[in-house]
């Protein structure tokens, strides 16, 4: 028996389609801090079954359910998707029928919050994330920019106070300079949102900014390598970045990353 | 030389000019193939009236054939018939969309029906459904509806499952992502694709109005043949031509009111 409640608790998971395994004995657990929350990023080179961990998580299928192991959340068995945990895909992240604002409110219409709420919570989160009530609120997405867009999706997500919120490399498709101010954007509204949030990348310098812990992943079939605590970012990506301990941070992963790597693939 | 960029449209004027141009280029070949007094023309009456006697046919046509009730007529039918495919091809195909079990039982028989001669069909409906209204708007309603009910299928069938994923983790029920996601997005496509079809069921009057009909264009021209009234065949064409044009402008139009957020294509 355990005495500190999970969050999230992989145990012994393996995901195969066919021949091909995905994932291979995923073993982590991540506990529950009220009021706190953690941010895992996952990090690993592409397809390496770093989007299957989310998708198990969300209980979408057709990776749920499981081949092997169980995934617990919350110390119950998922059973199927739920808006406890909030996904946000790198692409159509927005229903392009809807505004803005019919899209951050997409959540709780389907709860069915009257109109009125809706929209004055829908457009306090539109100003949280950094877009304009007045300008954009009546915006349809094809009117939007990628990073604008990611944003609209952060808020609809967040607007339903999700425990977990699932991020499945949500700024690949940005460039440089966005994907920047979107990190900065997320390490401040995580915090405030008090819920764990997994985030699944290839960059280092993202996994570290933004992450407390770095789970890395190796290739085929996909598994934990390594556990890594890193310290909490309190300054933008811009300063973070220049700075010596947190370059040596990131040089130090890219190292164990190679070494582990390069080992198991020899192991193969 | 930027006109023959590849793929590249050209600008809106440029695009109505050329357009307009080929046009005018038509009727000049015309109006040439059909210059001088009946003995010395390049291509015989019989075979292609000149651009003015055409024209001067319209009175006739007007007056002593009853064209504005033929084209009363032929509205009605191919306005029934694929409003009927509309009503049972697009429910039909949105469940089969959604649910691909349906999709699966069908298959077969959409296949089938899409196929199927459209001509071949005239024998059947008329023992089914005699040689009267009923018959000819059937026969529009037959002819359309696998189309109808395939490119429905096709457009919920093409919505990312993103959006579907991204509903799910936002806690929507079932029918919710039925209704405000698949059907939501899937429905500019599916205005698209009636708005093509409606073109080829006006297409069908012709053969819909071969068994016993006394109003209709399709009827028109047949009797204009037998009457030898070549004319009259050319001036009906016509207005088939910019019937079709003028309605297929008017269900862009709307297309752009109530999809803004979809540019349509033309």
């Amino acid at each position: 028996m355990t005495t500190l409640a999970n969050i999230v608790e992989f145990r012994g998971v393996t995901k195969r389609f066919g021949d091909l395994t995905v994932i291979r004995d995923v073993t982590f657990t991540v506990p529950d801090l009220p009021g706190i929350g953690e941010f895992v990023t996952i990090l690993g080179p592409s397809g390496c079954g770093k989007s299957t961990v989310l998708r198990l998580i969300a209980g979408l299928p057709p990776h749920h359910p499981t081949t092997e192991g169980v995934v617990h959340v919350a110390n119950a068995p998922v059973a199927g998707p739920g808006a406890d945990r909030g996904m946000v895909f790198q692409d159509y992240t927005s229903f392009d029928n809807r505004t803005v604002e019919d899209n951050v409110a997409f959540g709780l219409e389907c709860r069915g919050v009257g109109a009125r709420e809706r929209r004055d919570q829908a457009r306090a989160w539109i100003e949280k994330v950094g877009l304009d009530v007045t300008r954009d609120a009546h915006k349809y997405p094809s009117q939007l920019s990628g990073g604008m867009r990611q944003r609209v999706a952060i808020a609809r997500t967040l607007i339903l106070r999700p425990r977990i919120i699932l991020m499945d490399e949500p700024f690949g498709a940005l460039d440089p300079a966005t994907r920047l101010h979107m990190q900065e954007l997320l390490n401040k509204l995580w915090r405030e949102a008090e819920a764990t949030v997994f985030f699944v990348t290839h960059s280092i310098e993202e996994a570290v900014y933004l992450g407390d812990r770095v789970y890395v992943f190796s290739a085929s079939p996909g598994t934990i390598l390594r556990e890594i605590a890193v310290p909490k970012s309190d300054r933008p990506p811009k300063e973070m970045l220049r700075e010596k301990t947190f370059i040596d941070l990131v040089d130090d992963i890219r190292d164990t990353v190679d070494t582990l790597q390069s080992s198991t693939r020899a192991g193969d | 030389m930027a006109l023959f960029a590849l793929r590249v449209s050209p600008p809106r004027t440029v695009r109505y000019l050329l357009g307009a141009g080929a046009v005018a280029l038509l009727v000049l070949v015309w109006w040439i193939v059909t210059l001088g007094a009946v003995e010395t023309r390049l291509v015989s009456p019989v075979i292609l009236p000149s651009p003015l006697e055409v024209f001067a046919s319209f009175a006739s046509l007007l007056n002593e054939r009853a064209l504005i009730e033929s084209i009363a007529a032929t509205l009605r039918r191919v306005l029934l018939g694929f409003g009927l495919a509309i009503l049972v091809g697009v429910p039909v195909g949105i469940a089969a969309g959604a649910w691909r079990v349906f999709e699966a039982a069908a298959a077969p028989v959409a296949l089938f029906g899409r196929n199927l001669p459209v001509a071949a069909l005239i024998p059947l409906t008329i023992l089914w459904f005699g040689i009267d209204e009923t018959q000819k708007v059937m026969f529009i309603f037959i002819a359309c509806v696998p189309f109808v009910y395939s490119d429905t299928v096709r457009a919920i069938a093409s919505v990312p499952d993103r959006y579907v994923e991204t509903s799910q983790t936002l806690g929507a029920s079932r029918w919710q992502i039925l209704t405000k996601v698949l059907v939501a997005l899937a429905l500019p496509d599916i205005y698209n694709s009636l708005r093509h079809l409606f073109g080829m069921a006006f297409g069908y009057i012709m053969l819909a109005e071969l068994i016993n009909a006394s109003y209709g264009l399709g009827y028109l021209l047949m009797t204009s043949q037998r009457r030898g009234l070549s004319e009259h065949i050319i001036l009906i064409l016509m207005i088939i031509g910019l019937l079709a044009f003028a309605i297929d402008r008017a269900l862009y139009f709307f297309q752009r009111g109530l999809f803004p957020y979809r540019p349509a294509d033309e």
